[in-house]
C-alpha cells in the first residue's frame, strides 16, 4: 500500500519536474508564469520527500522488518494502518490546495516571513502546514512501530547484534524519526497559529524571529536527510553482500557508524544556515560537526566496496542499481562535504550546485537504493520476477539521464545561477548547460515509463518465483514467495547473522553468536 | 589586506576539488576492478567478514583529511569575515521584493539596483531587508550574506579590478526572485567621486513643456507615494528612488536596458513586464504616457 502510494506520487512529482525542466530549457522562457513555477517546485520538493521517499522507505520497512526478524506481524498493526492513512490524507490535502486557490509557493522549507500571510496570501501554505503535520504524525506512528517491533518481536534466538543491517538501520532510523519529526510539527503548528490566529512567532515586523523558523526547520531537516539515507544504506548493505556471495565487510563498523551518523545528525543543522550571518564561532562549530559526520558515511562506502573484494559478483539489475548508488552517492556525499567548508558554502549555497547535490543524494542515493531494493524483493513480495531485460533498459537510461541532468548543474552553480529561479538571462554557457540538463530529464522520463511497464506486465504473469531465488540468507527468504498471511509456520535455527547460509552450508557455517 | 576573499575561497575549493577527485576516482576504479575481476564464476568465495586494522587505518586517514580542512576553513572564515565591533556600514543595502535599495552613509547618495564602488577599497556593507529574506551575492566579489528583516548583517565588499559585476538575490523571495538581479560597477576613485557628485544634485528642472507635463503627471498619479525624486534621506522608498533614474543603464533589477521603449512598456503595464511586481497598473492616456516617459528619461 505504502509502495503504491509512493509510486503514484513519484509519477506526479516527476511530471512536475518535467514541467520545471521544460520551463528552464531556454533562457527568458515564458512557458509558465513565475507564480506557477514557484508552486510547482515547492510541490515537487515536498512531494518527493514527504510523499515519495518517506512512504517508500516506511513501506519497505513495514513489509520487511517482521519477515527479516522472524516475526509474524508488526507490533501495532492498527497503528500501522493509521500511519498509512495519515500519510495519504496529508498528501491529499496538500494537493487539494490547487483547487482551493493555489498551491504552497514558499519552497519545501517554507521560510518565514515569506510564508506568512502578508507575503503568501493564498491558502497554499496552510494546506502545506496541515498536510505535513498529518504525514508527520504518520511517520512518527510508523517509527514507533518499527522500534517496538524490533525490540519485542524478534525471533527468540536473534540477538540485537545479529539483526540484518537493513533492520538495524530502520531501527536506528526509528529513533531519528521520533526525535526529529516532533520538532517539525512544533514549528508547523506555530506557523499555523501565526497564519490562522495572527500570532507573531516568525514575523519580525511585530517582534517575532524569522530565523527561529529556520532553526526549527533544519533541526528537523538535517536529521530528515539521514532519515531518508539510512534505509537506503540498509538496502545496499543487504543487496551487495548477497550478490557478491560474501558477508558484509565490517558488520560492526557499518552498524556502529550508523549510530554515529544518527547522533551527529542532530548537531549539524546550522550548515544549512551558514549564509544567515551567525558568528564565526557558531559557524566554526557546525563546520566541525558537519565534517565529522562525513567520516562514518565514508566508512560505509569503503565497506560496501570492500564487500565485493574477492567476492563472486552477480550483475543483476538490483546489484547494478546498488553500484550506481555507490558512485552517484559518492558524488553527492563529496559535494555535501564541500558545504562544510564554510567559505565554499558562502559562495555556493542556494545555487544550482545545491540542486545538483540534493538530487545526487536523494535520487542518485536514496531512490537508486529503493530501485535496488524493489528489484531485489519484488519476487518475495509478489511471487514474480521483474524482467531483467527491461530492468537494464530502465537502469541505463535512468542513470545516463540522471547524470546528464544533474552533473553539469554543479557548473551552473559555480557560474552563478541561483536556485529556485523560474527563468534566467542568457549569460555565457547558461543556455547550453540548462538545455543539456532538460534533455537529460527526458531520458529519465522514458526510463520511468519502462519501469511502470515492467511492473505492469510482470504483475500479469503467473507466479513463478522460488522461495530464495537469489540464494540470500536472511529469514524472509525462508518463506514462500509471496509469504503466507502468517509469515512463519516454523523458523529455521538462528545462530548467526545468516541463518539460511548456515542451513545451506552446514559444512561451512558462520561463527555462532548465541 | 592579505588575500581578497575570492582567492581564499578559490584556493579552498581547489584543495577540496583535488581531494574529492582522488576519492571519486578511487571509488570508481575499485568498483570497476572488482566487478570485472571477481565476476561470478559459480564458485563460493572465502567468507571473510572484514579487516579491523584496515578500517581503523581508513578512519585515521579520514580524520587527518578532515582536520586539515577544518583548520583551513577556520582560517579562511576568519580572514573573510572579521567585522569590527560597533560596525558602521559605508554602504547600506536594503532588500525589497524585487529590487535593491542602496544608501551611501558618508555622501548620502540614494540609488537602486546599480551599485557603484571605488576600486581597491574595502567597503563595509550593511545588509537588511524591508520585507522577506533576500540574500546578497556577487559571485566574483566575495561571499553571500542573507538580508533578514529586523536584523542587520555586515560583510566586506572589495574588488581589485574595475568593471561591471553581475549578481543575484540568492534566497527565494517570492514571485520575481528570478528577476532580482544586481549590477556592481567598480570604478576608479575619480570616476566614483564624479558619479557621487552627479547623484547628489537635486532633481533636474527644465523649461521643456513636455518635461513639466510629465512631472505633473508623476505628481498627480500618486507615483510620489512610492518613489521619490529628491535626495532627501527620509523620502519614500517603497519603490526605487528615481531622482537620477536616467543615469542608470538598466532598470527593474537589471532586467531591462534603460531606454524609452522599455520604459514605456513598463509604465503601460508593469504586470505584463514583470508579473507580480509591487507596482500597480495605471491606465494612462497616450499623452500622459508620452510625457512621463520623456520626463523620466531626462532625469539624468
Ligand atoms: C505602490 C507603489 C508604487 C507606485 C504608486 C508606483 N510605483 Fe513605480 N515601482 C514600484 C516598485 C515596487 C518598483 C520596483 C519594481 C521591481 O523592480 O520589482 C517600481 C519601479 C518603477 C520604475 C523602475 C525603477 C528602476 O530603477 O528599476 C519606474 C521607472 C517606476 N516605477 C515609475 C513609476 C511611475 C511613473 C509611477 C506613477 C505613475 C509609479 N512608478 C508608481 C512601486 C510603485
Ligand atoms: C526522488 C526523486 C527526487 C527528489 C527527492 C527531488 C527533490 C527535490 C527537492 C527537495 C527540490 C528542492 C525544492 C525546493 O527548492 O523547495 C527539488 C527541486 C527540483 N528538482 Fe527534484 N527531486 C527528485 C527528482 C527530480 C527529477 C527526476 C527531476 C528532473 C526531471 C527533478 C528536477 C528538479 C528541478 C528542476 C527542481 C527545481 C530547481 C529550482 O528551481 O531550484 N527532480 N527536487
Ligand atoms: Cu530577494
Ligand atoms: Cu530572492
Amino acid at each position: 500500500m505504502y509502495l503504491w502510494l509512493a509510486l503514484f506520487f513519484f509519477i506526479i512529482g516527476g511530471l512536475e519536474a518535467m514541467v520545471l525542466r521544460a520551463q528552464l530549457a531556454l533562457p527568458n522562457n515564458e512557458l509558465i508564469s513565475p507564480e506557477t513555477y514557484n508552486q510547482l517546485f515547492t510541490m515537487h520538493g515536498t512531494t518527493m520527500i514527504f510523499l515519495v521517499l518517506m512512504p517508500a522507505l516506511i513501506g519497505l520497512g513495514t513489509y520487511l522488518i517482521p519477515l527479516m526478524i522472524g516475526a509474524n506481524e508488526m507490533a501495532f498493526p492498527r497503528l500501522n494502518a493509521f500511519s498509512l492513512w495519515m500519510t495519504f490524507m496529508g498528501g491529499t490535502l496538500l494537493y487539494f490546495s490547487f483547487f482551493a486557490g493555489g498551491g504552497p509557493d514558499a519552497g519545501w522549507f517554507n521560510y518565514a516571513p515569506l510564508s506568512e500571510n502578508n507575503y503568501s496570501s493564498s491558502h497554499g501554505v496552510d494546506y502545506y502546514l496541515i498536510g505535513l503535520i498529518l504525514t508527520g504524525i504518520g511517520s512518527i506512528g510508523a517509527a514507533l512501530n518499527f522500534v517496538t517491533t524490533v525490540l519485542t518481536l524478534r525471533a527468540p534466538d536473534m540477538k540485537l547484534n545479529m539483526l540484518p543491517l537493513f533492520v538495524w538501520m530502520m531501527f536506528i532510523n526509528g529513533f531519528l524519526i521520533l526525535a526529529a519529526f516532533p520538532l517539525l510539527n512544533a514549528g508547523l503548528f506555530m506557523m499555523l497559529i501565526d497564519r490562522q490566529f495572527d500570532a507573531h512567532f516568525f514575523i519580525p515586523s511585530s517582534g517575532g524571529s524569522a530565523i527561529l523558523w529556520q532553526h526549527f526547520f533544519w533541526a528537523f531537516g538535517h536529521p530528515e536527510v539521514y532519515i531518508l539515507a539510512l534505509p537506503a544504506f540498509g538496502i545496499i548493505s543487504e543487496v551487495i553482500p548477497v550478490f557478491s556471495r560474501k558477508p558484509i565487510f565490517g558488520y560492526k563498523f557499518v552498524a556502529s557508524s550508523t549510530v554515529a551518523i544518527a547522533l551527529l545528525a542532530f548537531g549539524v543543522w546550522v550548515h544549512h544556515m551558514f549564509a544567515v550571518g551567525m558568528s564565526n564561532t557558531v559557524n566554526g562549530f557546525f563546520a566541525a560537526s558537519s565534517m565529522l559526520i562525513g567520516i562514518p558515511t565514508g566508512i560505509k562506502v569503503i565497506n560496501w566496496i570492500g564487500t565485493m573484494y574477492k567476492g563472486s559478483i552477480r550483475m543483476t539489475v538490483s546489484m547494478m542499481f546498488a553500484l550506481a548508488f555507490l558512485i552517484d552517492f559518492t558524488i553527492g556525499g563529496l559535494s555535501g562535504a564541500s558545504f562544510a567548508i564554510v567559505p565554499i558554502d558562502w559562495q555556493l549555497t542556494d545555487t544550482y550546485y545545491v540542486v545538483a547535490h540534493i538530487h545526487y543524494v536523494f535520487l542518485g542515493g536514496t531512490a537508486f537504493g529503493i530501485f535496488a531494493g524493489i528489484f531485489y524483493w519484488f519476487p518475495k513480495i509478489t511471487g514474480r520476477h521483474l524482467s531483467e531485460k527491461l530492468g537494464k533498459w530502465h537502469l541505463w537510461l535512468f542513470v545516463f539521464g540522471f547524470n546528464m541532468t544533474f552533473l553539469l548543474q554543479h557548473m551552473l552553480g559555480i557560474l552563478g545561477m541561483p536556485r529556485r529561479i523560474y527563468t534566467y538571462p542568457d549569460l555565457p554557457y547558461w543556455k547550453i548547460l540548462n538545455l543539456i540538463s532538460s534533455i537529460g530529464a527526458i531520458f529519465m522520463f522514458v526510463a520511468i515509463g519502462i519501469f511502470l511497464y515492467n511492473i505492469f506486465i510482470t504483475l500479469k504473469k503467473p507466479r513463478s518465483a522460488e522461495d530464495n531465488p537469489w540464494e540470500a540468507w536472511t529469514l524472509e527468504w525462508s518463506t514462500p514467495s509471496p509469504p503466507n498471511l502468517k509469515n512463519f509456520e516454523q523458523l529455521p535455527p538462528i545462530h548467526s547473522r545468516r541463518p539460511l547460509w548456515d542451513l545451506n552450508n552446514p559444512d561451512n557455517p558462520d561463527k555462532r553468536l548465541n | 589586506m592579505q588575500f581578497p576573499d575570492i582567492e581564499i575561497t578559490e584556493r579552498l575549493f581547489l584543495y577540496f576539488g583535488i581531494v574529492a577527485f582522488i576519492i571519486f576516482v578511487l571509488v570508481v576504479f575499485f568498483i570497476n576492478r572488482f566487478t570485472v575481476k571477481y565476476r561470478d564464476k559459480g564458485e563460493i568465495p572465502v567468507q571473510s567478514g572484514g579487516n579491523e586494522k584496515f578500517e581503523v587505518g581508513m578512519i585515521i586517514i579520514a580524520v587527518c583529511i578532515t582536520t586539515f580542512f577544518l583548520v583551513m576553513t577556520l582560517m579562511g572564515m576568519k580572514s573573510i569575515q572579521t567585522i569590527p565591533d560597533n560596525p558602521k556600514a559605508d554602504l547600506n543595502i536594503i532588500g525589497h521584493q524585487w529590487w535593491w535599495e542602496a544608501r551611501y552613509t558618508e555622501s548620502g547618495v540614494l540609488t537602486a539596483n546599480e551599485i557603484h564602488i571605488p576600486v581597491g577599497e574595502k567597503i563595509l556593507l550593511g545588509l537588511t531587508s524591508a520585507d522577506v529574506i533576500h540574500s546578497w551575492w556577487i559571485p566574483d566579489l566575495g561571499r553571500k550574506l542573507d538580508m533578514i528583516p529586523g536584523m542587520k548583517s555586515y560583510m566586506w565588499l572589495y574588488s581589485e579590478k574595475e568593471g561591471e559585476f553581475l549578481g543575484a538575490c540568492s534566497e527565494f523571495c517570492g514571485a520575481q526572485h528570478a528577476r532580482m538581479r544586481i549590477r556592481v560597477i567598480v570604478q576608479s576613485r575619480e570616476d566614483f567621486e564624479a558619479w557621487e557628485q552627479g547623484q547628489l544634485k537635486e532633481a533636474k528642472f527644465s523649461s521643456d513643456a513636455l518635461f513639466n507635463r510629465g512631472k505633473q503627471v508623476f505628481e498627480e498619479r500618486t507615483c510620489t507615494n512610492c518613489h521619490s525624486i529628491t535626495v532627501n534621506q527620509d523620502s519614500a522608498d517603497i519603490g526605487p528612488n528615481l531622482t537620477h533614474f536616467a543615469s542608470r543603464k538598466h532598470f527593474l533589477s537589471d532586467m531591462k536596458e534603460n531606454n524609452k521603449e522599455n520604459l514605456r512598456a513598463w509604465l503601460k503595464d508593469p504586470q505584463q513586464v514583470k508579473s507580480g511586481a509591487k507596482m500597480p497598473n495605471f491606465i494612462f492616456p497616450e499623452e500622459e504616457l508620452e510625457a512621463l516617459v520623456h520626463y523620466l528619461s531626462n532625469l539624468k
